[in-house]
Parts: structure tokens; C-alpha cells; sequence
């Protein structure tokens, strides 16, 4: 078998993939759930703003989802594109 | 249909001296955005229509939905502004909030070859470049050139540096993070699928991606946009 170069490169550009979004995954995922517990601590204290609590909860963690966003896209990039 | 998959329409144009990446344009991007700009105006216009043309005769029903909807999204897009501010940026705020909304749900039909303009990187970039622009614009029209300016060396002057790269932060931010739902949705589901599942799963998926993430990266998106004019008016 001729290993070259090219296929290491190949093999820790899949590598790099899944390492990227692997630990990309865990930062947001913990925020989100922190903001998710705010929000079930103010609902069950005051259950009549559970809409308007709910709504601002979404809202939060759209914006809180964000890096690990950029880690999606850094890893498609490095499977597709580079 | 699957042959499709990975495959763009680009159009080159035969401009002398010109780099390829100015002078190439993605044929679907640029026909799905037209047509959701169509569809957008004929709803407008269909509204528009129904209205009586006397301001004290009673309300029609597309009237009264009309004030009902502008009311709502004035309240919860534009709440913290004056009112007159409120009134002004009114459209421009609704109409990002719409335009990228039917963008982002215009990728949930499975026809062969059309995706979200909201998926090409360019689309979201200039959206959010158009964003910046008005805040400056707003930031001057309000507190006057020199103050807007000046607004850069608070609080101390030598964080310029670091207010210049957090406004170019953001605004990367803004463009990248509905470039990365749309496309992650698109791809995880492409991805599903074709490897995975092809019964009833790509449905799920591309109802939860397509309109649930599309509805709320595009309400994040308005909301934000209207948080950085309000930075930048007070």
C-alpha cells in the first residue's frame, strides 16, 4: 500500500471534523440548559408570565446557540471545502 | 432527485479583468430570493388593496388584521424605542423579519433544485452589512456625526481598538449565525436522509430545521437588528 502525504492529510482533516464540533457541542449545550432553569425557576414562581417567559427564553438561547454555530460551519468547512 | 445533491448553478460572466469570485453569480440563490421578494410584494399589494380608501369608513377585516399585526410587531420587535423612532424603522425591521423568514422556509419544499437563499453566505453577509450601515446612519441622524464618533472612545479612549473588532464581531456573528442553522439544518438532513433513515425521519428533521429554526433565527435575527440601532441611538 502507498500511504503519501495526501492522505494524511485527508485522514486529520476528518479528524480535525470531528474533533471541532465534538467539543464545539458542549459549551451551548450547558448554557442553554442553565438558561432553561432560570426560565422553570421564574415560570413556577410566577406562572401567569409563562408565555412571555417562554418566548424569552427561546430568544436567549437562539442567541446563546451562536458558537456553537461557528463550530458547525468550521467543521463543514473543513470536510467540504478544504 | 438525489443527483442533485451537491451540485450549484453558477453563472459566469464574461467581464475582461475581473476576478471570477466578482463576476459569478449562483443562479438558484438569486431566483429563489427574486421570487420570495415577489411573493412578499403581492402579499403587500393584495393587503394594500383592501383597504377602504376613506380613512373614516369602518374596517375591513384585512384592516383590521393589518393594525392588529403591525401593532404586534411593533411592540415586540421595537419596544424599547421613542415612538417616532419606532414608527420609522417600523418597516425595515418587518421586512428583514419577513424576508428572511420565507427564505428560510422557502428550503423546506423538496423540489429538486431549490434551496434557502438564506443558506448562501453572501445573502447573510450583505444582510448584515445592510444592518451595520443603518446603524451608523440611525447613530448620526440621532446624536449627530461628531457624537456618534466620539461614541467610539467610550468608556476610555484607548478601547478603541477593542470597539472597532467587537462592531465587526457582531456583525460577523450576525451574518454567520443564520448562514449555520440554515446550511447545518440542510446538510444534517440531507445527510439523514440519504445514510440513515429515509422513511418519515427527513420529514421530522426537516420540519423541526426548516420551520421551527427558520422561524426563530429569523425573529433573532430582526430583534437583533433592531438591539444594535437601539445601542447605537442611546
Amino acid at each position: 500500500m502507498n500511504i503519501g502525504g495526501e492522505h494524511l492529510v485527508e485522514a486529520v482533516k476528518y479528524l480535525a471534523a470531528g474533533i471541532c464540533m465534538g467539543l464545539g457541542a458542549i459549551g451551548p449545550a450547558i448554557g442553554e440548559g442553565i438558561a432553561a432553569a432560570h426560565a422553570l425557576d421564574g415560570m413556577a414562581r410566577q406562572p401567569e408570565m409563562e408565555t412571555s417567559l417562554l418566548r424569552t427564553m427561546i430568544i436567549g438561547q437562539a442567541i446563546t446557540e451562536s458558537t456553537g454555530i461557528y463550530s458547525l460551519v468550521v467543521a463543514i468547512i473543513l470536510l467540504f471545502v478544504a | 432527485m438525489l443527483e442533485t445533491l451537491g451540485k450549484k448553478l453558477i453563472l459566469y460572466l464574461e467581464v475582461p479583468g475581473v476576478p471570477l469570485a466578482l463576476r459569478s453569480l449562483d443562479l438558484v440563490t438569486v431566483a429563489v430570493a427574486l421570487a420570495v421578494t415577489g411573493v412578499l410584494c403581492l402579499g403587500a399589494w393584495w393587503l394594500r388593496r383592501g383597504l377602504p380608501a376613506d380613512p373614516e369608513a369602518p374596517l375591513s377585516r384585512r384592516g383590521a388584521f393589518l393594525i392588529a399585526a403591525l401593532e404586534l410587531a411593533e411592540t415586540q420587535l421595537l419596544g424599547g424605542f421613542p415612538k417616532k423612532l419606532a414608527r420609522e424603522l417600523l418597516p425595515i425591521v418587518l421586512t428583514l423579519f419577513l424576508f428572511v423568514l420565507l427564505c428560510n422556509w422557502v428550503g423546506v419544499l423538496p423540489i429538486p433544485y431549490i434551496a434557502s437563499p438564506t443558506q448562501d453566505i453572501n445573502v447573510t453577509f450583505s444582510l448584515a452589512l445592510m444592518v451595520y450601515a443603518l446603524v451608523h446612519v440611525y447613530g448620526a441622524r440621532q446624536r449627530g456625526l461628531r457624537r456618534h464618533l466620539r461614541s467610539y472612545l467610550e468608556p476610555y479612549p484607548f478601547l478603541l481598538p477593542m470597539n472597532l473588532i467587537g462592531d465587526f464581531g457582531r456583525t460577523l456573528s450576525h451574518a454567520f449565525r443564520l448562514f449555520g442553522n440554515v446550511l447545518g439544518g440542510a446538510i444534517l438532513t440531507t445527510i439523514v436522509a440519504v445514510k440513515f433513515a429515509p422513511v418519515l425521519v427527513p420529514a421530522g428533521l426537516n420540519l423541526w430545521f426548516g420551520l421551527f429554526v427558520g422561524a426563530i433565527q429569523a425573529l433573532v435575527f430582526a430583534l437583533l437588528a433592531a438591539a444594535y440601532i437601539h445601542i447605537a441611538v442611546e
